[in-house]
């Protein structure tokens, strides 16, 4: 019946349906965002309770309404629409908040956080490897512009430093995680994360358990300090931060889509799901773990670059396992492998504290217990990872 | 003329427990072994020796013309083994073509370029993929070819198998190996699959399966030459005819023991 109907359509038709499904998508999102940045921005009490009430009633009617459903269908059948409406939508917002100090800072942290997450989907959700040591590589990350911050190099060099340092940092334990499975591989990050906190703070070329201060990022010579009006406009010191962190989040959702919808990513998930299966086929399980491994961590580090510069210091303690935790908390909030619901959780995890001010003694109590209801009730996360379909790709490689 | 495969007292060890005990066997090209023997006799583990996932403890391999003793599942796979298992190993969640893929990407271009940046490549390899996996599993079950974007695991279990014997062909192996691929169906369904990889074999010649199977039936239909397998030994090998009057078989069968 409805292919019938479907092959009946004209183009001209065909096309009108396509915009307005566009349209409505584009729609969505926006409207999304806009909730969003009203939670970001919002201090009453009252607005932030209604806000959290309204975003929770969406998420439940979403899934329970059929409605609900067409739309999220709708959404995973235009992936290009959505990336566009949320980059639109974010630069409306920053555009909008643009004097706004608090607000930024949490949005360039969300950013920045959900950066990292998608490090650690590569690398957990995708290849299977653990790593409990997210805070580890995301600190190492923010020592590289300490330390190199201040010798001329160009930052966006520096940025690149710190990926390959927290990578190259990496393969110290990279053979222990590789020879070892499960828990075994898990405590082992746990073990460095440990380690490199302890070297950090006994090491005195790098400050010690004070730490060091991190220049401020500068762009081909414009220090972002510095930055306090563009045009006609005053802005918040921290609107270039939120921006440039939303544009490495972006470059890393390019990064892991590229991936998960491409060979690669058919072996890391045939490597994680099943490696007899996998090897018996002719993949190389420590090629692909160390692959995922690598790319993460690079990933975490660049992220954590820039928040380093963006806070001015880094410390041992930025290195400390309840933030690794933390980072984990999210991709399991959020939904393994799916790298908007790490979005949702950064916010979920990193702001809603901030906002209720009932909730912020209790925040760990809360985050454990929040982590538990999800693994009990909804395993696969908020907004679980759709099933990879590559029929659309294949498609386009016959013309 | 030497043989695809050729293995001579072939050994393996579990600490004390003897699962293959020197085995010689061999398999022609485009030839059909029928693999049978009770259970625990030592098919599977036979297999996994082959596929490198146990490193056998004496004995020599050759396939072809290389030395696969104690070579890694990755080369084993690159030299044209493939395997069906005994237990399902499908990745439920994910499409059947996926799965199927995972066969053959030991033969397109894995690098991190063509996956990141050079995307009309990749593009082209996968149309290429999928029309592949489109028109071998039409042989198995046309159902399967119109819904290879489907999740495995909403398949039926004898849909399943044929997945399984998909992925195995894909990458165009020169042996395979079907370990009990018609475990938990019914008679019927049985002939179904069988009817399928006798009509898949007229178009591959070249390609040498060894096949383990319970059902006789099965094994006198489709296999050129049996071996019979008891405590890891080989116990018999010849023409099916024989292998029902033999009388170290019919002990073996009816529970004589050593
Ligand atoms: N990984 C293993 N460790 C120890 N014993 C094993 C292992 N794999 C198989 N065996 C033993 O080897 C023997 C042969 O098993 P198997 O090859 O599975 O038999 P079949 O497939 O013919 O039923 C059995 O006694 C089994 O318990
Ligand atoms: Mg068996």
């Amino acid at each position: 019946m409805e292919t019938a109907q479907l092959t009946g359509t004209r183009p001209a038709e065909v096309v009108r349906t396509q915009g307005l499904h566009r349209l409505l998508v584009a729609a969505i999102v926006a409207l999304l965002f806009a909730g969003g940045g009203f939670l970001l921005h919002s201090e009453a009490q009252g607005e932030v309770i209604a806000l959290l009430a309204a975003f929770v009633a969406i998420f439940v009617f979403a899934e329970r309404l059929s409605a609900g459903r067409r739309a999220i269908a709708l959404c995973r059948a235009h992936p290009g629409t959505v990336n566009l409406a949320a980059a639109v939508s974010v630069l409306a917002i920053a555009a909008v908040l643009r004097e706004e100090h608090y607000t930024l800072l949490m949005m360039a942290t969300v950013a920045l956080f959900a950066t990292a997450a998608a490090g650690l989907t590569l690398q957990m959700a995708f290849a299977g490897v653990p790593n409990f040591a997210g805070a580890g590589f995301f600190a190492i990350g923010a020592y590289v512009p300490a330390v190199l911050g201040g010798t001329g190099i160009p930052h966006l060099v520096v940025l690149l430093i710190a990926g390959c340092a927290a990578a190259l940092l990496g393969l110290a334990i990279l053979l222990p995680v590789l020879r070892t499975r499960g828990h075994y591989a898990a405590l082992v990050t746990i073990a460095f994360g440990l380690l490199l906190r302890s070297f950090l703070e006994v090491n005195d070329v790098l400050g010690g358990p004070q730490g060091m201060k991190v220049p401020a990022f500068s762009l081909f010579g414009l220090s972002f300090a510095r930055i306090t009006e563009i045009g006609p406009y005053d802005v918040s010191f921290y609107l270039p931060y939120a921006l440039a962190g939303c544009a490495l989040f972006a470059l890393a959702f390019f990064v892991v889509r590229r991936l998960e919808t491409s060979f690669v990513g058919l072996a890391f998930d045939a490597v994680r799901s099943d490696e007899v299966a996998a090897s018996v086929f002719g993949l190389s399980i420590a090629r692909w773990k160390a692959t995922a491994f690598l790319i993460g961590n690079a990933m975490i580090g660049v992220a954590g670059a820039l928040y380093g510069m963006m806070n001015g210091f880094v410390n041992p303690n930025s290195a400390n396992f309840g933030d690794s935790l933390i980072m984990l908390s999210i991709l399991v909030l959020g939904g393994f492998g799916n790298l908007w619901g790490a979005v949702v959780a950064s916010v979920v995890i990193l702001v809603i504290p901030e906002k209720l001010q009932a909730i912020q003694e209790y925040r760990l109590v809360i985050f454990a217990l929040l982590v538990i209801a999800i693994l009990r009730f909804r395993p696969s996360g908020l907004m679980p990872r759709a099933t990879r379909d590559l029929s659309a790709l294949a498609m386009g490689g016959q013309r | 003329m030497s043989p695809l495969l050729a293995c001579s007292g072939l050994t393996m060890r579990f600490g004390g427990l003897t699962a293959l005990d020197s085995l010689d066997i061999a398999v022609g090209t485009g030839e059909t072994v029928g693999l049978v023997g009770p259970n625990g006799s030592g098919k599977t583990t036979f297999f996994n020796v082959l596929t490198g996932l146990y490193r056998p403890s004496e004995g020599a391999v050759r396939f072809e013309a290389s030395d696969l003793f104690g070579r890694s599942p990755q080369e084993i796979s690159r030299a044209g083994v493939a395997r069906t298992f005994q237990r399902s190993r499908l990745m439920l969640d994910q499409t059947v073509f996926d799965n199927i893929a995972l066969g053959a990407l030991g033969r397109v271009d894995l690098g991190l370029l063509p996956a990141l940046v050079f995307r009309s490549r990749f593009r082209r390899d996968l149309s290429a993929l999928v029309e592949k996996a489109t028109a071998l599993t039409r042989r198995f079950n046309p159902h399967i070819a119109a819904s290879l974007f489907k999740p495995a695991g909403s398949f039926t279990m004898i849909d399943r198998r044929r997945i399984e014997i998909c992925r195995a062909l894909i990458g165009g192996p020169r042996l395979l190996l079907l370990d009990e691929p018609s475990a938990g169906m019914t008679h019927e369904e049985t002939r179904h699959l069988m009817d399928d990889l006798l009509a898949f074999r007229e178009e591959m010649p070249d390609l040498a399966i060894v096949l383990v199977e319970h059902e006789m039936d099965v094994i006198r239909r489709i296999s050129d030459r049996c071996v019979v397998l008891n405590f890891g030994r080989k116990i018999f090998e010849g023409a099916f005819d024989a292998l029902l009057a033999d009388p170290d078989v019919q002990t073996a069968y009816l529970g004589g023991s050593q």
